[in-house]
């Protein structure tokens, strides 16, 4: 009977060459929770932990709904279980040395490389995504990185001497990232010889068992410690003593939160937000290759979020009519289906798209579906949408997995100002035969990472990120291992911030000031340093400066956020004609104000004097100011672009952009050297900057802006007096400051 | 094979504005390779697929009349009876594409052909393969040759020195190479090819066969190319009129294939005939 119907079937085949199921066996994946008895604990300091009294929460195929297995939630306790895990194995693992590190990563290679079939069946089987992907890609991937960050941990000392691990890191991971992108930040870390703990958000089982084949290697049981649950344990896990940093990576709405929650309490936040992409098709381009591209970016359980696609006027009709051919040869079905593109990704990631395609529609958008899913059913289809109207809500919105939405550009500065109008700066790709254009559009856009001709390429030595609200953490290749590290010798991190600080309250209100009688000695410059010159503060008050006496040295400008904002408006009109100077140009300037600082060193000893520091150490001050514009000048000429060459058919460009508009709030202590120890940097790397001095001695800032209103184009630094929490408020408020460098009592994180 | 095409006017700007990126090429030809497997009684129709688009080819300096007559016959029986009946087959007329000999061998295959009493089409390369610079008068002489001595379908080497100096001219079926190249049928330059088999049809409404030659041994290599095809072009060209694979050994391993599909076990050389 069974003969008869096989018979038939391919009969019929035959004559439809259809393409039929082609199921990867899952049962490795079923006996290992099984070992677990369908029970999923925490995975802490090489054992499993199953601690009573928690509630637990299922794991289901996304796609049948069936129960896998069942998982604990952590509680604060199970945190602090693994965080002292990591701390207690920390002073071992750091000190061991590279090349013991390096054996042990290669040895968890291996393991992966033996148990692969395990673990992508598991991955596939949970997470509903095509398992091809995660086998042919995922996998080899996360052998690859092991591999790699094994090379790093063996050369550490020689190649990253002066720098030492951070210690413990917290790795808060969020539902719709792979295990992969785990992998990416938990292999720089243990190669430079950090601990980590990752939470993982329940139910995924796939970092359990790494860990779990990590702990059973042996020697080093408590380096990786994952444990699931609730994205609410992320602050309790960063606020655990010992944890120096704290990765995330998840959507941007939950990392804004957590950056606002975490202000003060950790040391170093490492964010890598969201999962839109941007793929930018010029008319000269291979049109076909960038229709598979498209496919890569948002159809191929690849990525986990959706993509906005650029097309240039003159072939839009044409790539519209191959995208929807191709979308018709897509395929999506059970994710352990070896034929299958797209698998589902649950009931949370289809409802988000089907509320973005209702939305798009009730503005009166296109929508374009390969096929029709029955709205009960688990997936979603590959979805075009198009003609969005370019004000729409939807148009600012983040665009979801597994969605595509295109709107069309005529020039390529057109094309320019539509992909860098969002917040969002994470990955784009240009499509253009002409290496002249491609560059030029590739420059041009302000994300962390562009492919040329090609979307969504990996190698673990090359370095990706983001910018704008995309977070600004790194990982992979060199800057992926500094994440992980400090320069040696640097204080442990001590917590600084009271909980009961009122951000709504803080430096809102401006003391009034009133006259103090006259100046003593000449007066110092008056005014606010805008735009290259002295100006009237908007609040036309002065605040008094007193010497160490208590007689009143002088008057300075009162700032507001009127200031900040002509300021910030300045500095911006600089920018580009700054960031364009050679580094040569720049070294020179830096250095021409060395000298300037130099021939006025008698009249800014005899400030600091007047401001009560020995006329020794004022000397010194000066001196030490003087060396640091110099040392940074110098310093300018090494930086540049780096070219390196992956295994990715083709060289890899990186290249160190500035970040913009820098604000800088300057400490009090050491009046000329922090202002000069700051601004060096900034201005090197090529950022134009709005600075407030010191609160308490703000004169000899004011003195060097004498200089600098003769030396600097004008506006490329800004210093703005006045009252400090004040204006640090003002800054903060202010969207498009690209970052802001605070030292002082409290802490403000910007906002932008 | 099915009508002439009509021809279109000679358009060069078409071909000016072709553009490739040859990475994002390369890295489709992976994927295509890892992205659609086919499995199971799925499998076996679909080799039956290839068999039926096969040109089965013997181009060796020492064919004789006998060993055509063997290729001949494998093409009208090229899988064993009883497997074709477990699977329900046999009545469908399976067998291959074509035969395709030299032009002095046509007379051979035409007369083999009669003998087995099938009507399988004798394909023959001409006009000097697989170099083609020999002359035009006589390389037009061969392809008359081979028609009169019943070909009817002729493999003819383009003009190489015409095409690298931009004089292009148009065909029913375009071939990745003679086959006796270094470097014969590969996914890459077959993707770029059906690609431009689209364009064409998309442009003109009319639809260009593709044959890959050379190289295409394995049963797991033609279920490829079948693949690519429904994947490029779509089920309309997976049929011998606009589909054919050049190849010699290939039927041997699709036959173990489905050999093993059927039986549940693995020829072993014995078990099948030799073409």
């Amino acid at each position: 009977m069974a003969a008869t119907r096989t018979a038939s079937r391919a009969c019929e085949i035959f004559t439809t060459l259809e393409y039929g199921p082609a199921p990867e066996s899952h049962a490795c994946a079923l006996a290992w929770l099984d070992t677990q008895d369908r029970h999923l604990g925490h995975y802490v300091n090489g054992q499993w932990l199953k601690p009573e009294h928690r509630s637990s929460v299922p794991c289901q195929d996304p796609i049948t709904g069936e129960n896998l297995a069942s998982c604990l939630q952590a509680q604060s306790e199970d945190v602090a279980a693994a965080v002292e895990a990591a701390r207690a194995s920390l002073e071992n693992w750091s000190t061991q040395p590279g090349a013991i590190r390096a054996q042990h990563l290669t040895r968890l290679a291996k393991v992966i490389q033996k148990h692969q079939r395990l673990l992508w069946t598991l991955e596939s089987l949970v997470t509903g995504r095509a398992v091809r992907e995660v086998r042919d890609r995922d996998v080899p991937l996360a052998q690859q990185l092991l591999q790699y960050h094994a090379v790093q941990a063996h050369t550490q000392e020689e190649a990253l001497a002066g720098w030492e691990p951070m210690g413990v890191i917290g790795l808060i991971l969020s539902p719709t990232f792979p295990f992969l992108d785990m992998m990416w930040r938990i292999c720089p870390a243990l190669a430079v010889g950090c601990t980590v703990v990752v939470l993982v958000p329940p139910a995924s089982p796939t970092p359990l068992l790494l860990a779990q084949l990590a702990g059973e290697l042996g020697p080093f049981p408590g380096i990786l410690n994952v444990i699931s649950g609730p994205a609410s344990l992320g602050p309790v896990l960063a606020a655990q003593p010992g944890v120096q940093k704290v990765a995330f990576c998840g959507a941007i709405e939950e990392g804004r939160a957590l950056r606002r929650t975490l202000a003060g309490w950790v040391p170093e936040l490492g964010l890598a937000l969201g999962a839109e992409s941007l793929l930018l098709l010029t008319e000269v381009a291979d049109v076909d290759s960038a229709v598979e591209g498209i496919v890569d970016a948002a159809w191929s359980d690849r990525s986990p979020g959706g993509l906005r696609l650029l097309i240039q006027e003159a072939v839009w009709d044409e790539t519209m009519r191959r995208l929807q051919e191709r979308m018709g040869r897509l395929r999506c079905g059970h994710g352990l289906d070896g034929a299958v593109d797209m698998g589902a990704r649950g009931a949370a990631a289809r409802d988000l798209a089907q509320r973005y395609v209702s939305e798009a529609q009730s503005q009166g958008a296109q929508v374009f579906q390969a096929g029709s899913e029955p709205s009960d059913s688990p997936f979603f289809p590959p979805t075009l949408v198009s003609d969005l109207p370019p004000a729409s809500p939807c148009t600012q919105a983040e665009v979801p997995w597994p969605l595509v939405v295109a709107s069309p550009f005529r020039t390529a500065k057109e094309a320019l100002a539509v992909a860098n109008g969002t917040p969002r700066g994470g990955s784009a790709s240009v499509w253009s035969e002409r290496l002249g254009q491609a560059l030029e559009l590739a420059y041009g856009l302000q994300v962390g990472t562009v492919w040329i001709n090609a979307h969504g390429l990996r190698d673990p030595a090359v370095p990706m990120g983001g910018c704008k609200e995309s977070g600004s953490s790194w990982h992979g290749g060199q800057d992926g291992l500094y994440e992980y590290l400090r320069p040696s010798g640097t204080p442990a991190w001590i917590p600084y911030l009271s909980k009961t600080l009122n951000y709504d309250a803080f430096g809102l209100a401006l003391p009034s000031t009133l006259p103090a009688g006259p100046e003593t000695g000449p007066a110092p410059p008056y005014g606010l340093f805008v735009g290259g010159r002295f100006q009237a503060p908007g609040a036309r008050s002065s605040r008094p400066i007193r010497d160490s006496q208590g007689s009143l040295q002088g008057y300075v400008a009162e700032g507001g956020a009127k200031d900040i904002r002509g300021a910030v408006e300045a500095a911006h009109q600089a920018a580009p004609g700054w960031m364009s100077q050679s580094p040569a140009a720049r070294a020179a300037l830096l250095w021409a104000l060395a000298a300037a600082l130099q021939r006025r060193e008698p009249n800014l000893v005899s400030r600091l004097e007047r401001h009560g520091v020995e006329l020794k150490v004022a000397k010194a001050e000066v001196e030490l100011s003087v060396k640091r514009l110099r040392a940074w000048g110098a310093r300018v000429q090494a930086q540049g672009c780096a070219l390196q060459v992956a295994e990715l058919r083709g060289p890899v460009l990186r290249l160190r952009e500035p970040l913009g508009v820098l604000a800088i709030v300057c400490p009090d202590e050491w009046p000329l050297l922090a202002f000069v120890s700051l601004l060096a940097p900034a201005l090197a790397h090529g950022n134009t900057v709005v600075l407030v001095p010191s609160g308490a001695c703000p004169i000899p800032a004011l003195e060097v802006c004498q200089e600098m209103a003769t030396l600097l184009p004008a506006g490329l630094v800004n210093v703005v007096t006045g009252d400090r929490d004040h204006l640090t408020r003002c800054l903060a408020l202010h969207q498009d400051i690209q970052a802001l460098w605070y030292f002082g009592s409290a802490q403000i994180r910007p906002q932008a | 094979m099915s009508a002439h095409q009509q021809g279109t006017e000679l358009d060069l700007s078409w071909i000016s504005k072709i553009q490739v990126n040859k990475p994002a090429v390369l890295r489709r030809a992976e994927q295509i390779q890892a992205r659609r497997p086919v499995k199971k009684e799925w499998q076996a129709a679909w080799l039956l697929k290839a068999v039926t688009c096969i040109d089965l080819t013997t181009l060796s300096g020492d064919d004789t009349a006998s060993n055509i007559q063997r290729l001949c016959y494998k093409a009208k029986y090229p899988i064993r009876e009883d497997l074709l009946k477990a699977l329900n087959m046999h009545d469908k007329g399976i067998t291959t594409a074509a035969v395709c000999v030299y032009p002095a061998r046509v007379c051979d295959a035409v007369r083999a052909l009669k003998a087995a009493g099938c009507d399988i089409p004798v394909a023959s390369v001409a006009t000097g393969f697989p170099a083609a610079q020999t002359h035009l008068k006589t390389r037009l002489e061969e392809i008359r040759l081979a028609v009169e001595d019943g070909a009817t379908e002729i493999d003819v080497v383009i003009n190489r020195t015409l095409v690298l100096t931009g004089q292009w001219k148009g065909s029913d079926f375009i071939k990745t190479s003679t086959g006796k190249e270094t470097v014969n049928a590969t996914f890459p330059v077959a993707i770029v090819m059906l690609r431009a088999i689209r364009d064409f049809f998309w442009k003109t409404g009319n639809k260009v066969g593709f044959k890959p030659a050379g190289g295409i041994r394995s049963a797991k290599d033609s279920l490829v190319w079948l693949s690519l095809i429904k994947e490029e072009l779509g089920d309309e060209w997976m049929k011998p009129e606009l589909f054919r694979i050049g190849a010699s050994t290939l039927l041997a391993d699709i036959e173990r294939q489905i050999y093993h599909h059927v039986t549940g076990r693995y020829a072993a050389y014995h078990d099948l005939p030799m073409s």
